[in-house]
């Protein structure tokens, strides 16, 4: 029984091996040829060899180009600028707004709800042409407003708000009421310190968003002045010629920062996933 | 519960303002573009549903597009779906290198697809790409991918596999947290094997968890926008312009909003009908 448990865990370990290489394989190959100096990019690829995954000589260059040469540190400054900035303000609406919709009864309670759940399931790409309409009627289209203000709009970051303020139980507020606390000190010194694993979720939720978005920038700015991370990478394929090196070491160093923040916050990742109304 | 009109509402209104202003407004004013025609002139008429008659009845390069959109999704989303949840199954235990692999699957999702737009492009490309390494380090003869009007839609969907499974693989892995263990001991007590209880149990009470995965993710592929503008620019010959990318090439390329929005308000009506199959396909007949 003990032997065909230790035949069992081997087998589904062979198998899982197998389908990570379907992942693995790619990425460490891009990582590798990034490593190599500019010119001899390719050639390791085919025939297939152990070379093919370890260049002979590790060099930076490629990425020392990319930020001295084609200015990849502005397009990272803006993304950086763009997430933190819509990270800060959803943090503070959506959180106010979670807190009256857990905690309060009031007149409209329910038609705000609904809003928030038809925002939350209404994809973000499908409002795009008429965002673009309107934020040029406002004047603001070609500036960091552009690029911040949508990502503020966020449905699922107040529900999850809600779901957690739910949670805390009410005694606490109405001791701090009783002690003639107002409401925006209870919201500022009890409730906002209380849900940090909610402001976390959310954090990474906003940051993913605002890091990894493509579309919309490329559609609401056209100076390179607000060129961010991922219109940066799609530009060096869309020149004349694609500079194999730019894009691999521009697509390597855009994507560190998320990829670093998920192997660190992974759990945060799966809590947004799991407070998104699944469990039952 | 408190009760204190004032006070929620200064809690609620600069969230509402927000949604209302930078979601609500948006969706009302695509469907009321979508009626309008902008002149040479930069001039505005209302001309009420002909951008639509116009689509439908004369429009060859939406049509192409709109047969692409369909037969992508009809693909990529059970794939997506079957990928993720087979995925998931092999991960549901309890070993010591799970959570190694739970990681691996999970991490193209940290990617943005910018990025494995460029890694796929890449891979596939037909003189010096890996994919083409491998087929003829085995013996195969070398494939065009993306410059071939037979498989540049295969590589778009191998490419949102790669990305997109481990992602839903999580909801997954949290359904199958939910099956209540004790239903398992009985079946094991009955001398169920382990096929036995992945169809009669695992499977059928995941069907909420399915329904969920597949509606949501066919909304999101639907609108598929970053590969093609980066890898095909819908090509080779409109073998990969799917209606998300013809809207935006529409408003932005040919500068015809009146199009462009009625396009994306047909895109609106496919997934809610989408949907609304799924949902009725995948309802389950029973709960726990």
């Amino acid at each position: 029984m003990r032997t065909r448990g230790v035949w069992k865990a081997v087998a589904l370990f062979s198998v899982l091996a197998i389908v990570s290489l379907f992942f693995i394989v790619p990425l460490a190959w891009i990582v590798a040829s990034a490593l190599r100096p500019a010119s001899p990019l390719y050639e390791y690829a085919n025939p297939l060899t152990w070379r093919t995954f370890i260049p002979s000589k590790i060099t930076f260059e490629n990425f020392v180009h990319i930020f001295t040469k084609l200015d990849f540190g502005r397009a990272i400054l803006n993304s950086l600028f763009v997430s933190v900035s819509t990270i800060f303000l959803t943090v503070i609406v959506a959180s106010m707004a979670g807190f009256a919709l857990a905690k309060f009864d009031f007149r409209g309670r329910q038609l705000v709800f609904t809003i928030v759940l038809i925002t939350f399931m209404v994809p973000f790409e499908s409002i795009v042409i008429p965002l673009y309409v309107m934020i040029k009627q406002l004047r603001i289209d070609n500036t960091y407003w552009a690029l911040i203000l949508p990502g503020v709009a966020n449905g699922l970051a107040i529900f999850l708000f809600r779901q957690f303020f739910a949670e805390v139980p009410s005694e606490i507020m109405e001791a701090a009421r009783i002690d003639g606390a107002s409401w925006l000190r209870i919201y500022w010194r009890i409730l906002l310190p209380l849900s940090m694993p909610a402001i976390v979720t959310v954090i990474v939720m906003v940051f993913m968003f605002q890091w990894n978005s493509l579309f919309w920038p490329l559609v609401a700015t056209h100076s390179s002045r607000f060129e961010v991370v991922q219109v940066a990478i799609a530009s060096h394929r869309s020149t004349e010629n694609t500079s194999w090196a730019n894009l691999f070491s521009s697509a390597i160093a855009g994507s560190l920062p998320p990829v670093l923040l998920f192997l660190f916050l992974q759990k945060y990742f799966v809590r947004g996933i799991s407070g998104t109304g699944l469990k039952g | 519960m408190f009760r204190n009109n004032r006070v929620a509402w200064f809690f609620v209104i600069p969230a509402l303002s927000f949604l209302l202003l930078f979601k609500i407004w948006p969706i009302g004013v695509s469907f009321i573009e979508s009626l309008t025609m902008t002149s040479f002139t930069g001039k505005k008429t209302f001309v009420g549903f002909e951008n639509y008659t116009y689509l439908f009845k004369y429009d060859p390069v939406f049509w192409n597009s709109f047969w692409v959109t369909i037969v992508y999704s009809v693909i990529v989303n059970p794939l997506i779906v079957i990928s993720s949840l087979l995925m998931a199954l092999l991960l549901n235990g309890s070993h010591f290198f799970t959570r190694f692999f739970r990681t691996v699957f999970f991490l193209p999702t940290a990617i943005s697809f910018a990025v494995v737009s460029v890694i796929w492009m890449i891979v596939l490309d037909p003189y010096y790409g890996l994919a083409n390494s491998f087929l003829t380090l085995f013996g195969l003869k070398p494939q065009p991918f993306f410059s071939s009007t037979a498989q540049a839609l295969w590589g778009l969907i191998m490419l949102n596999v790669w990305r997109s499974s481990g992602y839903w693989m999580m909801y997954f892995l949290a359904g199958l947290q939910n099956i209540p263990e004790a239903l398992y001991e009985a079946a094991e007590i009955d001398g169920a094997s382990t096929l036995q209880k992945t169809f009669r149990i695992t499977l059928p009470l995941l069907t909420r968890t399915m329904s969920f995965v597949l509606v949501a993710n066919t909304a999101f592929n639907f609108l598929s926008f970053a590969p093609v503008y980066i890898i095909t620019k819908g090509g080779p010959i409109g073998s990969t312009n799917l209606l998300m990318y013809e809207s935006y090439k529409s408003a932005f390329v040919n500068l015809d909003m009146g199009r462009a929005s009625a396009i994306t308000s047909i895109l609106l009506a496919i997934i809610l009908v989408f949907s609304f199959v799924e949902l009725r396909l995948t309802r389950a007949k029973f709960d726990y």
